[in-house]
């Protein structure tokens, strides 16, 4: 039999630092942020006592009390009930609260103790309580509550051996909860907390203006904060693009090596075309967008970390109550440019169900990353090839505000159907002070999203990628013509038969062949475009980029007309702003929402929606004359 | 809601009380009410408004709080004697 793994659980208000409490006990990675909600799971973790007891940590999602009904509320409700099978009942509660305002975070606090878990009350932001003239006595604060006090400051490491000498066994005692005669309830709780921060945490009298009040003043001005607001966002779409070109051409001249090496060492034949033309090339078209990819989350996390995305939450409230949606909306949608899945599990941060329930349904028409390949492919298609301009990032912002309104729309659209909530949720949102990003969190985070992407890269992609080679390699036919060859190869014949269904929409039986493809993973339309059009892979990417887009540009219908005119990439754009094209996305959905008919529904709505919106742009840009 | 030994007259809504002054906390009285007191919101806490609109924000507690006008019409408040 081994040792009985203890169980303790961080639990306490959001964004008071569990999640760096959480890393700095166990070495651990999980994201931190400035905005309340970055946990919206339970997040496990181990460390070891001072006389060398391995325990396992549990961080929980924050929330202000356990009775409420709101997603992350009941995951800590559950967990700290012992409800959570994996888990058991916890051994020891460690409530993390904000030094600087404990009045608001003891009855949370009050109420785990009152479950009579054996807990140690963690007193973190020690330093923010010292900047605002608080006089803690975390003594006299342990005497009132019944169990050990310890005070820290996560983020700089200090308190955290203290802190461990605490957890060492045996476990402290459950509180004898003083408070609880005079009544348990919330008003009872908040009354007592009022009364010992009296003597434990004195407060100046005088209210004093903050440094973040007077950056408030200006990013929350009715005018200049809007100014800011978008001057901001501008910054970080340009930020994207410009900022990535230096990786890129890292990874170009990477993938362009490892073609030439591999060209030169194997003789001609079809393993060096699968290895060169299928895998190289193919994984490469996507990998190439990697640092655009890591810049986005970089931008999202800057904002968490900073504090700004509660004030941009604030902010775009109003905007938002248009669409039928809360300002509490906006992190979720804001996320899912950079991937819908962590958006769609950042809904458990709205306390409202049914708004939930329309932000998981709306938040993948927020451009993702995935898409921003297919972007990058077709954009310069209809400014004269040329890549980076100016105008491409207007462009860009267009595909993003349109598919963002359309969200909008249907938002509107499906709150007026689902109706208004059973219970009233008015706007309330904590802001953060500002602080300086925690850059190592933010680029472990980084580290994390870049290794899932290659591993995406190096299993999935790869897998269609050699699929795709092997289905237009074979049947091989008797003809040296590879316009022969593709005809008569798998994807000839399926390109033949998808023909007439897709050619309504403007496209060809080849580019219908690579939207089925990436209806698995979108950003491997590059790539299988790259095979399909049959472009010569020079080792490097922009000029394969822009040799597609040259041979594409050269494509016609058999009647000689163009097959790649501006009217139909626009027409091959809307399908990809609108499409759902990704499977991990509908799991998740069908995870957070629980219900299979509207994670389908979902599917089928946005790749209907989809068509159909491509069908219209192509056949009334005809009728137009375009 | 103990209101008994307040005048009446100095009662006011958060959502009405003027910008850039302290307040008492009085009441809290609506539907928003357990939502208010998960947050932080109690009777005898001194808040202050920092700025006004369709959400308002005010400091509570050293905290900075964002409340929708609705939820601020529920917290009933007294001026804070300078």
């Amino acid at each position: 039999m081994g040792e009985r793994l203890d169980t303790i659980m961080l639990v306490g208000n959001p964004n008071v630092g569990k999640s760096t409490l959480f890393n700095a006990l166990t070495g651990g990675s999980a994201k931190v942020g400035n905005f309340p909600g970055i946990t919206v799971d339970l997040k496990e973790g181990f460390t070891r006592t001072p006389h060398g007891r391995r325990i396992r940590i549990i961080d929980l999602p924050g929330c202000f009390s356990l009775d409420g009904g709101s997603p992350d509320q009941q995951i800590a409700r559950r967990a700290l009930d012992g409800e959570v099978l994996a888990l058991g009942k916890p051994d020891l509660a460690l409530c993390v609260l904000d030094a600087s305002s404990l009045e608001r975070h003891l009855p949370l606090a009050m109420e785990v103790l009152e479950r009579g878990i054996p807990a140690i009350v963690v007193l973190n932001l020690v330093d923010r309580a010292q900047k605002s003239g608080i006089r803690l006595d975390p003594a006299k604060l342990s005497e009132e509550l019944g169990v050990p006090v310890v005070a820290t400051r996560a983020d700089k490491g200090l308190g955290i051996l203290e802190l461990r000498q605490a957890i060492r066994h045996p476990l402290p005692h459950s509180s004898d909860c003083s408070w609880a005669a005079q009544g348990g309830a919330s008003g009872g709780r908040q009354k007592f907390a009022m009364e010992i921060c009296r003597t434990t945490a004195r407060r100046p009298e005088a209210h004093s203006l903050t440094m973040s009040d007077r950056i408030d003043s200006v990013l929350l001005h009715p005018v200049f904060g809007w100014i800011a607001f978008l001057g901001i966002m501008l910054f970080v779409f340009w930020s994207i693009f410009s900022f990535s070109s230096v990786p890129m051409g890292w990874v170009e001249s990477a993938q362009g090596w490892l073609a030439a090496t591999v060209e030169a060492a194997m003789p001609a034949g079809d393993l060096r075309d699968l290895l060169v033309g299928g895998i190289i090339e193919g994984v490469g078209a996507v990998v190439i967008f990697l640092p655009q990819i890591l810049m986005l989350f970089f931008m999202i996390g800057l904002f968490e970390s900073s504090g700004y995305m509660a004030r941009a939450a604030f902010l775009m409230d109003g905007f938002m109550a248009r669409a039928g949606l809360s300002g509490k909306a906006f992190l979720p949608l804001l996320s899912s440019y950079a991937c819908a899945i962590p958006g769609v599990m950042a809904t458990r941060t709205i306390d409202s169900a049914k708004e939930r329930l329309i932000t998981i349904f709306v938040a993948p028409w927020m451009s993702c990353s995935a898409r921003l390949p297919v972007y990058l492919l077709l954009v310069p298609m209809l400014l004269g090839g040329v890549e980076g301009a100016w105008t491409q990032s207007v462009v860009f912002f267009a595909i993003y505000a349109l598919g963002t309104i359309s969200a909008f729309v249907v938002a509107r659209v499906l709150r007026g159907r689902l109706g208004p909530d059973e219970i009233d949720q008015p706007f309330a949102l904590e802001l953060p002070p500002y602080q300086f990003p925690q850059w190592g969190y933010i680029f472990r985070h980084l580290i994390e999203r870049g290794g899932s992407f290659l591993k995406k890269a190096g299993t999935l992609i790869l897998g269609l990628m050699i699929l795709l080679w092997a289905a237009r390699t074979y049947p091989k036919s008797d003809s040296n013509d590879p316009a022969e060859q593709m005809r008569h190869s798998l994807v000839g014949r399926v390109s033949q038969a998808i023909e007439p269904i897709v050619s309504p929409l403007g496209f060809d039986g080849r580019t219908g062949t690579a939207i089925l493809t990436s209806f698995a993973a979108r950003e491997v339309f590059v790539g299988s475009m790259a095979q399909l059009f049959e472009v010569d892979d020079t080792g490097d990417e922009t000029l394969l980029r822009t040799s597609l887009r040259e041979v594409m540009a050269r494509q016609t219908w058999p009647d000689g007309r163009l097959l790649f005119t501006p009217l139909s990439v626009v027409s091959l754009l809307i399908f990809y702003i609108y499409a759902l094209q990704c499977l991990p996305t509908s799991a998740v959905v069908l995870r957070e929402s629980g219900s299979w008919k509207w994670a389908a529904g979902q599917l089928v709505f946005m790749s209907l929606f989809a068509a159909l919106m491509s069908l219209i742009v192509y056949r009334v840009g005809l009728w137009l004359g375009f | 809601m103990t209101r008994n030994s307040i005048g009446t007259d100095y009662l006011q809504t958060l959502a009405q009380a003027d910008v850039g002054c302290n307040f008492r906390i009085q009441a809290l009285n609506g539907p928003g009410c357990d939502k208010l007191r998960s947050m932080g919101f109690c009777e005898e806490m001194e808040i202050r408004k920092l700025a006004d609109g369709r959400n308002l924000i005010c400091s509570l507690c050293g905290a900075r709080l964002a409340l929708s006008s609705r939820l601020a019409d529920q917290v009933l408040v007294s001026p804070v004697e300078a």
